[in-house]
């Protein structure tokens, strides 16, 4: 055992020296690679991402980059697949003059470059990377993912829905047939279950990811009179279930919680009072934003350029750049303004607590990031054409998160009506 | 029971509807033309867009919203007269009696090609129109809402059924279609002109798929990845019912679209996968599909 132990010593002593640890020269430009989808169903979500760093990069360069290096970015396609994915990454992160990648959105792409990551020693942001199932072993050194876990993010819905309907009792779910979907119904059933025993799931249903027609499941959840339906839908697919299941009903007969609702706020009418969040704190509108004069700014400068205002993957996105930005100017100022290596980048994030666009996002040690919930219900507007978040309320990103180490479900199920009463309520974020 | 079952019997056959109608055209080209189109899910995506954007413009411009109506078939019509005779005489004609990987490998790239058109010309976001769906307002059945514009779909894939059979049997193109169906030589050395009944039929064929894409925008919009979606689907139904089978594709379309729903409604798991259980099954047992026939052997 001891022999082991110094063995791992001398193996890790070697490997740091072998790895390109010391500060550099400034480089003619900072290369950056963004990985998300700009085509197929999932550009839906992909593009405002990519929109956001395509704008975030262009301001930072005309105020003169980073540290007066100039970013330079190189944008991959997700939409190909995880094996063309991982060949991108790793032709991206072998080449020095990239020392930044930010990716990825995909959960299962996120869990494919993270040991890559590590192999490769390139300091990634995962900017979209939710999957509680990330990170685990705590031992990451060069993956970082600053915008918050799968965990936090659904154990909010289901804070909300009893805050505000505390007699809830059926629950239906429709999520898309993938991982991120069934991960949100187990959290969000656990969380259930746990914070109120009595809940019953009446249907259960995972249409496959990208389809256009909801019509079946829409009857089958009217059939089966529930309470409240959650779903997690996202994209195209969301569009089409809200189109679909508003006039048939559904919305009136049910309180309905779209997780990624905020996302077709300004694409499809829903109505009042559907529950609406940002898996995270990345709301334009929210307090917080509104008074930061650099969200402002953002926002206005997005909304000129794309038409549209932006919507939390954009938000999502924007953040990781400031997070970026931020850890290379605290190497910087820690190297006494030498360009720092990929080692010295890494370890700026690790522990780091940057203030971003919507709040703050602290790094844990196990590279975990711990951002505020915001939830709320849709309302109309007199400033917009399309309906807003209002009866907001902003939970604190640690108090949701499981502990370092523990395990992640079991932590959900251990919830009690004493947290619940705990948290801060609805209409309480203005 | 009968609460039970009629939503059933409902949801069923207004899910074999859209399929059908993107089924059929795949199955008229092949029963013509003797191609495989793998392209042909992208005319099904195409025309989804052109109907989503002449609805928005109808809206825009103020029109009347009944108009939203004739636009659908108009902006299958459009898409089928600028796609048909184009892709007919410069690309099909190319592949007749080549191999099937041959002519999957064209069709294919054809594919590809006709969805990053899609991509530059109406972008990654999804369109959406759906006047016509809301104009006709929904219907109480079994306990359960449905819009009157699902029962319209079914009514209207009936009609479709129907007319393309009078098409066939009763008026003379339909007669001459049957004879290069039949024999395309002997069609040819009695002085028919294949040309133009292979470019007639192939744009009956993108007429049919459009037509899909349009009748499906009122509900489901057009995104980015539709193309793909229904071509595997319209695959199966074609496979079930017999490649180049009208009614064929008609039945199967219905047992495609039940059990989805009997797999909504009792196995949610099996959801993605009943259609393919279903082909499965049927090629196991009539490996031409149910109204195929093995070809007969010309001497």
């Amino acid at each position: 055992m001891i022999k082991s132990g110094w063995m791992t010593a001398l193996a890790v002593s070697l490997g740091a020296l072998a790895a390109p640890a010391f500060a550099q020269e400034k480089p003619a430009s900072l290369g950056v690679g963004v990985l998300t989808f700009t085509s197929g169903p999932a550009a839906a979500y992909g593009m405002p991402g990519k929109n956001a760093a395509e704008l975030m990069i262009d301001e930072i360069n005309a105020k003169g980059g980073i540290g007066g290096v100039p970013l330079k970015a190189t944008y991959v396609d997700e939409a190909q697949g995880t094996q063309g994915v991982i060949a991108e990454y790793r032709r991206l992160a072998d080449d020095k003059t990239n020392q930044v990648m930010i990716a990825a959105l995909s959960s299962a792409n996120c869990l494919a470059l993270a040991p890559l990551a590590e192999q490769l020693q390139a300091p990634t942001i995962g900017w979209n990377c939710d999957t509680h199932q990330l990170l685990l072993d705590g031992k990451s050194r060069y993956y970082f993912r600053p915008n918050g876990n799968t965990i936090p993010e659904f154990v909010a819905y289901a804070l909300y829905l009893l805050q505000q309907k505390p007699d809830v009792k059926r629950i239906a779910i429709v999520n898309p047939d993938y991982a991120f979907g069934h991960d949100a119904a187990l959290i969000f059933k656990t969380a259930m279950k746990a914070l109120k025993p009595d809940v019953e799931v009446v249907a259960e249903l995972f249409p496959k990811l990208g389809s256009a027609n909801f019509q079946t499941e829409i009857s089958k959840l009217s059939a089966s009179r529930p309470d409240v339906v959650f779903s997690n839908l996202w994209g195209a697919d969301l569009e089409n279930f809200v189109r679909q299941a508003q006039p048939r009903g559904l919305f009136s007969s049910s309180q309905v919680v779209l997780a990624l609702g905020e996302t077709v706020l300004q694409r499809v009418a829903l109505p009042e009072g559907v529950i609406v969040g940002v898996l995270g704190d990345g709301w334009w509108m929210s307090p917080d934003a509104r008074a930061n004069p650099e969200t402002k700014s953002f926002v206005e400068a997005y909304q000129k350029r794309y038409g549209e205002y932006p919507v939390f993957p954009s938000v999502k996105m924007a953040n990781a750049i400031v997070y970026m930005k931020a850890a290379y100017e605290a190497a910087l100022k820690k190297n006494g303004g030498k360009w720092p290596s990929r080692d010295e980048l890494a370890d700026a994030m690790r522990g780091s607590t940057v203030k971003t666009l919507t709040g703050t996002t602290v790094t844990r040690k196990d590279n975990d990031g711990l951002v505020d919930q915001i939830v709320g219900v849709t309302q109309k507007s007199a400033d917009y054409k399309f309906p807003v978040i209002g009866g907001m309320v902003r939970y604190k990103g640690d108090a949701l998160m499981p502990p370092q180490g523990e395990d992640a479900i079991k932590w959900v199920g251990a919830l009690t009506p004493a947290f619940l009463a705990a948290q801060p309520k609805p209409g309480s974020y203005k | 029971m009968l609460d039970t079952l009629i939503p059933l019997a409902v949801d069923g056959l207004a899910s074999a509807a859209l399929i059908f109608f993107v089924a059929v055209g795949l199955t008229l080209v092949f029963s013509v033309l003797r191609v495989l189109n793998v392209a042909h899910g992208s005319f099904y995506s195409i025309g989804a867009y052109v109907a989503a954007s002449v609805g928005l413009w109808i809206a825009s411009a103020g029109l009347n919203p009944w108009l939203s109506f004739p636009a659908l078939i108009f902006s299958a019509a459009i898409v089928a007269a600028l796609f048909g005779p184009l892709v007919e005489s410069c690309l099909m004609r190319w592949t007749y009696g080549k191999s099937e990987a041959i002519q999957i490998l064209v069709t294919f790239g054809l594919f590809l090609i006709l969805e990053d058109l899609q991509r530059i010309v109406f972008g990654v976001s999804s369109l959406a129109e759906d006047t016509p769906m809301l104009l006709l307002g929904s219907t109480q059945i079994g306990g359960v809402v449905y819009l009157n514009y699902q029962l319209l779909l079914i009514a209207l894939a009936v009609v479709v059924v129907v007319g393309l059979r009078v098409l066939l049997t009763k008026t003379r193109i339909g007669r001459l279609v049957t004879a290069v169906v039949a024999d395309r030589e002997m069609a040819q050395s009695i002085g028919i002109n294949t040309n133009r009944v292979f470019i007639l039929s192939f744009s009956l064929g993108v007429f049919l798929a459009a037509l899909g894409g349009a009748l499906a925008t009122p509900t489901a919009g057009a995104a980015p990845g539709l193309g793909a979606e229904t071509m595997v689907l319209a695959f199966a139904v074609a496979a079930i019912g017999g490649l180049g089978q009208i009614e064929g594709a008609a039945l199967a379309a219905i047992i495609v679209g039940l059990a989805r729903v009997l797999a909504i409604y009792f196995a949610p798991s099996l959801d993605a996968v009943a259609p393919y259980i279903v082909m499965l099954v049927v090629l196991l047992i009539r490996p031409y599909g149910l109204f195929g026939q093995a070809p007969t052997r010309r001497i």
